[in-house]
């Protein structure tokens, strides 16, 4: 398969702007005693790329099904462009949908699918067609119109089911886990082309999924969730280099949690006692709680020597792992488990198990966070 | 034993479609998998079969029975009642599966045990039971007068509607159960994406329910008419004289007129007219599967 195939025309024969924004007020949804989702407040902007991420069961789904009018929220309100839809069936939300399994009718070709939306909509026939080969040839699948699904790949598939969620023009586009079926090549290009497709259409788009690779790879703005509530949410750098609390943390990556005690919080920056590893400046985001760590991802430790400036502490290498493009290195310091992340071209001198070492970290590298587990 | 002689029943549900994408395996072999049923079907099956064919050539038997306005009668009837009753039986099918379809566990176990009852009832029981519900000193009866509909007792039993009626009770589970697996295996997200995609109810089932049950509907059909052609007992219970069977004519052949080369005939007939039947309705189906596919 080629690279990229998706080109970046816009729709045609449309006039609308798009708009898009998609707002969830204080929406909760209770099965009995059950709270799987928790008085959720949530904006998309207009031409935003939000990701709901979370792991199973923490209601990313369901909210996305509320937004889609699928399942009915037990209070709170939903706008789309700033209109409640509450009342409002699936039907006449004008949300395309991309389903995990991608839900495509499996009695009708690629390109009848595609026109479904158009014929519910009453679209003459010539130019119901006409749309649906525009659209079908926008994810560059101009010549498959006429193939049964179980016919296309799963990738080719995919580009189907994002082209009959696109064809009639909807104010957003709601994918959930759209890419779970298929491999990892064949993911990542499909990441890359989602995205060049939803900037060039510049429409709003609410992704979820529990692949935290792919919501960095994709958002404008990650809201992570966990238990029915938003942990956290921001730009994908800030919620990954600077997370509120542990489980965020862990959550989106590998990372060092050393437990700390506040000696001293002035603003962004906080002094912090790290038992043994003694004082420490570090970033802090003012988030309270009982007991707080500092988090310091792996690729963000730095073998130092012990005259240089900032953070740092002697370690001991306890093993080094290959992993091909890094190499993980495990420490001991100061009485913590610590792991170190440096690129394979960036290795310097081989150092040895029980050797010596500094290891050292910028202080807007390290967070400040509560521990919650 | 039992095995076998469930195998033997098995070509009837020839209309359930085979898994299109099962795997076919040849490997040397095989057909001795297949031997214990083949000399079964042969002893017990194909050897009385023609023994029953050579018969019904004798005694210039067809010509007897074709003759007989009576048979001609019954040919007539067995083709109509079957047709109405198969009609009638895979609509109602239908929307019991429906119902079965949508609804939760409890409700569905429920409903399940509510179809497969009659399954497990003997005809004579479901029929006499009918006939005595519809009687003209029935429940029915009764209850139609008690609610002032009519002052006499409508003639239920002893007819056409009776035999119908009868009939569709003893086949319905042969329509349900196809029908519903057939619901049971579309994805339910489909319905959701016709919705998003600006579908109303009643076009998620003319466009997505309906004709993805279509291989359920055409099996049940098929199955429900092959069994009606057979029926018996239900004319005789709860029909009466102008409804007639091809299969009572038979009994009728063979007891009353102890004619059995013309019973013979009168079987052959009534399998060579279902199988030609059955080969044009599948034809039927394919083209219409084929014009679907352009």
């Amino acid at each position: 398969m080629t690279a990229s195939v998706i080109s970046a025309e816009s729709i045609p024969g449309t006039g609308r702007a798009a708009q898009g924004a998609i707002e969830l007020r204080q929406v909760s949804k209770h099965y009995g005693d059950v709270v799987a989702v928790d008085e959720l407040d949530l904006t998309v902007q207009p031409g935003e790329f939000v990701t709901l991420l979370g792991p199973s069961g923490s209601g990313k789904t369901t909210t996305m099904m509320m937004v889609a009018g699928f399942e009915e929220h037990t209070a709170g309100t939903v706008l789309i462009d700033g209109r409640p839809v509450d009342s409002l069936p699936p039907r006449d939300r004008n949300l395309g949908v991309v389903f995990q399994n991608y839900a495509l009718f499996p009695h009708m070709s690629a390109l009848e699918n595609v026109e479904f939306a158009l014929r519910m909509r009453k679209v003459p026939r010539a130019e119901r067609r006409q749309r649906a080969e525009e659209a079908l040839g926008r994810v560059g699948l101009g010549k498959m119109g006429g193939r049964k699904p179980r016919q296309l790949s799963g990738g080719q598939q995919q580009r189907v089911a994002l082209a009959r969620a696109l064809v009639f023009n909807p104010a957003a586009l709601l994918l959930d886990e759209p890419m779970a079926a298929l491999d990892k090549r064949l993911r990542e290009q499909m990441q890359e082309e989602i995205k060049t497709l939803q900037k060039s259409l510049g429409i709003s788009v609410l992704f979820v999924t529990h692949d935290q690779d792919e919501a960095m790879a994709m958002s404008d703005r990650i809201v992570v969730m966990r238990d029915g509530k938003i942990v956290q949410s921001g730009p994908p750098e800030e919620v990954y280099n600077h997370p509120m609390t542990d489980w965020v943390a862990s959550f989106l990556g590998d990372t060092n949690l050393i437990p700390c005690t506040i000696v001293e919080r002035n603003g962004e920056e906080a002094v912090v006692d790290l038992g043994g590893l003694g004082l420490a400046k570090v970033r802090d985001r003012g988030a309270s709680g009982e007991s707080y760590a500092v988090s310091i991802r792996p690729e963000h430790l730095k073998f130092r020597t012990r005259a240089s400036a900032g953070n740092g502490c002697a370690a001991t290498l306890v093993s080094s792992t290959n992993l091909g493009a890094t190499v993980r290195h495990r420490l001991t310091a100061g009485g913590h488990e610590l792991q170190l992340r440096e690129l394979s071209s960036d290795r310097g001198t081989r150092i040895l198990p029980d050797e010596e070492l500094w290891v050292g970290w910028d202080a807007d590298k390290a967070q400040l966070l509560v521990l919650e587990s | 034993m039992s095995n076998a002689t469930l195998e033997r029943t098995r070509p009837r549900g020839r209309g359930a479609p085979p898994s299109a994408d099962a795997p076919r395996r040849r490997r040397s072999g095989w057909w001795l998998l297949l031997a214990p049923i083949l000399a079964f079907d042969v002893v017990l099956f194909l050897t009385p079969l023609g023994k029953l064919v050579g018969a019904s050539f004798a005694d210039n038997a067809y010509q007897r029975v074709l003759e007989d306005p009576l048979v001609v009668r019954a040919l007539v009837n067995t083709l109509t009642i079957s047709l109405a009753s198969t009609v009638v039986t895979v609509v109602l099918g239908y929307i019991i599966a429906m119902v079965l379809w949508r609804a939760g566990t409890v409700t569905r176990v429920i409903l399940f045990a509510v179809v497969l009852l009659p399954f497990w009832t003997g005809i004579l029981v479901k029929n006499f039971a009918w006939a005595v519900l519809l009687q003209d000193n029935g429940m029915v009866n009764a209850f139609l007068q008690g609610i002032g509909l009519t002052g006499a007792p409508i003639p239920l039993l002893h007819n056409r509607f009776a035999v119908i009626v009868g009939m569709v009770h003893c086949l319905l589970p042969y329509a349900v159960f196809p029908i519903f697996s057939s619901l049971a295996s579309i994805d339910d997200r489909l319905g959701l994406a016709a919705r998003s995609l600006g579908a109303r109810e009643g076009a998620v089932f003319r466009r997505i329910t309906l004709p993805l049950s279509m291989p359920g509907i055409s099996a049940a059909g098929l199955l429900v008419f092959i069994i009606s052609t057979g029926f018996f007992i239900t004319p005789v219970v709860m029909g009466g004289p102008g409804d007639m069977m091809i299969a009572n004519q038979i009994d009728y052949y063979a007891r009353q007129l102890t004619d059995f080369s013309g019973a013979a005939a009168l079987a052959v007939i009534l399998t060579v007219m279902v199988s030609i039947l059955v080969a044009v309705y599948q034809r039927v189906l394919k083209a219409g599967g084929q014009h679907e596919d352009n």
